[in-house]
């Protein structure tokens, strides 16, 4: 007769064979094959894992003992209820109406399903392993804890910083730090009358942490349903159309080009100076003794230009990069910004200016006579 | 790791600093080697002692103690003083390797599998005047006993740039520029390679800095910037002019080159390789070694000459460039013939429908004995 175990591996070799045999026929192509090809490697393992379980009667007893298999603690019936064969014929409805409404929904009871065969398993197993209970109880710990409780952290630490991300990008921009400073001056406090109350009682510690968690879990249940706040988009360029024009005061924004990295890559920093005289310093040398009336760049590769605006008036920076073969010219440009402001520029050539057929070159517009030359060698 | 301790020709000696900025990094590591040492040698008498004094000879098992406040509150404070000493001189260092107060800039670009260097137009490099801008590869020019700025990037993969004996080693990310500085004491060359993984041709992808005195600078930045000079009509390298255009300037760029009606010869390689170059040709010969510095242009027996001569005479000696005499014509040709055979670059035309058909170095042309005759020729003139 089949033992209990060998019953559970030779189960799991017929459904992973009935799968494999669905997926065949209703997934197509590569995907199709490869994984019924997974699902066919997965029916050997359990059948291999399961012929071994027959053969050694579970592993409990020496597998040539007559009767073992009825008289066994692996033989006799579980001594406890278990839950788990409620859950995951839960997930198994969740499957199927995860498949008729939302993937998400079925990939969510595909994990619980996992989850509650697992547990269902260790439990089986853990009650059947001696005739002492007590025994049982810590045997079931030592399997399960160790997958058990990183997982529930990873998930409890998860649902903290998704509820207060969800928060932080609800409240606005000006309240974002009140509230940071706030939650963790409780949280320090908190955790400083803990630590000074020495005969604090263990009730009370998990009640004060239970509100602060269920508050957090509802603030950002409550604030993902309310959704983020506006969070306006500062483009770095503006339409081309734009960049030869002066007089822009219109358009003008000042939160363009925040980029970080292109603020630590930059190959030179182009300068409107109050005489309108323009400038280029080339990072590397020494500043300020250096300006530059050309700045030269590699081809093929990305370049970063700051803009300071030192003019009294707003103004953009405007690179004309180059008129090749029967295109039209390459125009570029900064958004405009205010007096004392900066922008950032990037862009890449990828000819000489030797193939160019009009020059290459920054200016600003409306500010006559005075550019700097590009050279792409 | 001793027997490679024993080499002879082995120029790339950290240990063995040409420059300013070497020598910190060698004199840092010397210290700490000399500290780490003591300490390893405490901690393994200590070791040994233990096992020696402990040994298993069927005694009785000592008595067991647990806690002692004194011997580890010595043994936290006795390395956290000992790291703390030994960071002065390394931050000091990493400060010092970081000045500003640069002579000379020049923008050194990565990609599959060699290095371009250009000279920015218009300013001046240890004193002298960068007029024109001089796009070369896979040999650094610099001038001796200048503080040097290298700003460093790439164009498709992260590559390291490290010339050991200048300098430590500093990588080349895509979109992002890295400085790093160097001095060579005295003229010379100084070789190195790249130090980053970037793909099959990795370790071809070599690379030397060459340093000469001002004059001899001066002399090389004049020749770098001169006018081009066609080959004389009716010889073997007027034809193969001819040849270059058909054949290699859809990548390679010759300055100033033009077609005999006056149009001027451009190199479109954005359209053709993936990092958007290949090297500049228009002097050529006026470097010792080819193909991301893997392959000799002259002979070993003038290339031992060079690389041994006196400081006061290397400059004159490097400046003649690739002469008839010392020209290895057969490294050239065989690349000519099949350069993907001498250097695995990802160029077969059968391969290429990831990067939409574009190579990643320089495919085999497929051609004639009599082309790369020609083309030899030529390209011997340019220098």
């Amino acid at each position: 007769m089949f033992t209990t175990g060998s019953k559970l591996f030779f189960g799991a070799t017929g459904l992973s064979v009935a799968g494999a045999i669905v997926f065949a026929i209703t997934t197509g192509g590569p995907t199709g094959l490869m994984g019924t090809v997974g699902l066919l490697s997965l029916a050997c393992i359990f059948g291999f894992l399961g012929g071994i379980n027959y053969f050694n009667g579970d592993g409990n007893v020496p597998a040539m003992q007559q009767g073992v298999q009825y008289t066994s603690a692996a033989a006799q019936r579980p001594v406890g209820l278990s839950m788990w064969p409620m859950v995951a014929a839960f997930s198994v409805g969740g499957m199927v109406v995860g498949a008729v409404s939302k993937p998400v929904v079925f990939k969510v009871a595909v994990a619980i399903l996992i989850v509650a065969i697992m547990e269902w398993m260790v439990q089986g197993w853990s009650e059947r392993a001696s005739a002492d209970a007590g025994y049982n109880a810590s045997v079931r710990k030592r399997v399960a804890h160790p997958l058990e409780f990183p997982i529930l952290g990873a998930l409890g630490l998860g649902a903290v910083v998704y509820s207060f991300s969800r928060i932080m990008l609800t409240v606005s921009k000006e309240a974002t730090p009140w509230v940071f400073m706030v939650v963790g001056a409780i949280i320090a406090v908190g955790a400083f009358l803990f630590a000074s109350k020495r005969r604090i009682s263990r009730g009370t510690i998990l009640g004060v942490c239970t509100i602060g968690a269920v508050a957090l879990l509802g603030a950002g249940v409550a604030s993902a349903r309310q959704g983020q706040r506006t969070i306006d988009e500062h483009p770095t360029t503006v339409d081309s159309a734009l960049c030869l024009e002066g007089g822009t005061e219109a358009e003008v924004d000042d939160h363009g080009s925040q980029d970080v990295s292109a603020k630590s890559n930059v190959v030179a920093n182009i300068y409107l100076q109050s005489d309108n005289n323009l400038n280029a310093r080339i990072a590397g040398f020494r500043d300020p003794k250096d300006n530059f009336s050309t700045i030269t760049v590699p081809r093929s590769t990305d370049v970063r230009i700051r803009f300071h605006n030192e003019s009294s008036s707003p103004q953009r920076l405007t690179a004309r990069l180059g008129t090749f073969d029967q295109e039209s010219e390459v125009v570029m440009c900064t958004t405009a910004i205010n007096p004392g402001k900066e922008a950032f520029l990037t862009f890449k050539i990828p000819k000489t200016n030797a193939a160019s057929g009009t020059p290459m070159e920054l200016q600003v517009p409306g500010v006559e006579g005075q550019s700097i030359a590009i050279v792409v060698p | 790791m001793l027997l490679a301790g024993c080499a002879k020709n082995a120029p790339q000696d950290t240990f063995q600093p040409a420059g300013s900025n070497a020598r910190k990094i060698d004199g840092l590591q010397r210290e700490l080697f000399y500290i780490s040492g003591v300490v390893g040698v405490i901690v393994f008498a200590f070791v040994g002692y233990a096992v020696w004094k402990f040994k298993d000879r069927g005694q009785e098992i000592p008595e067991q103690t647990h806690g002692n406040p004194k011997l580890e509150i010595l043994l936290t404070i006795l390395p956290a003083v000992i790291l703390a000493v030994v960071a002065v001189p390394s931050i000091a260092a990493v400060f010092e390797l970081d000045k500003k107060d640069n002579d000379c800039v020049i923008n050194v670009t990565g990609q599959q599998w060699w290095w371009e260097y250009d000279y920015v137009q218009g300013s001046t490099c240890g004193g002298v005047e960068i007029t024109k801008s001089i796009v070369t590869s896979s040999e650094l020019v610099i001038p001796a006993d200048v503080d040097v700025l290298l700003r460093i990037t790439s164009r498709d993969v992260i590559h390291s740039y490290w010339i050991p004996r200048l300098n430590g080693k500093r990588d080349a990310v895509p979109g992002r520029l890295h400085t790093l500085r160097m001095q060579a004491d005295q003229p010379g060359i100084y070789t190195g390679q790249c130090t980053e993984f970037c793909g099959l041709s990795h370790a071809r992808m070599r690379q030397a800095a060459v340093a000469l005195n001002k004059a001899d600078f001066q002399t090389w930045v004049t020749n770098q910037t001169a006018d081009y000079v066609a080959p004389e009509a009716g010889t073997l390298a007027a034809t193969g002019e001819g040849t270059f255009q058909a054949q290699c300037s859809k990548c390679h760029q010759v300055n100033d080159l033009k077609t005999a009606d006056g149009t001027p010869v451009l190199a479109a390689p954005d359209l053709y390789v993936v990092s958007g170059v290949a090297p500049n040709l228009t002097k050529l010969m006026t470097r010792t070694a080819f193909a991301g510095w893997t392959f000799d242009l002259i002979s070993a027996e003038c290339r031992d000459k060079l690389w041994n001569a006196p400081p006061d005479e290397f400059g004159a000696l490097y400046l003649q460039g690739v002469t008839p005499e010392c020209f290895d014509e057969a490294n050239l040709r065989t690349w000519l013939r099949n350069a993907p055979a001498m250097k695995p670059m990802y160029a077969d035309p059968a391969k290429l429908a990831a990067t939409g058909g574009k190579t990643r170095g320089m495919p085999n042309l497929n051609l004639t004995e009599n082309q790369i005759d020609e083309l030899i020729a030529y390209l011997l003139e340019r220098k």
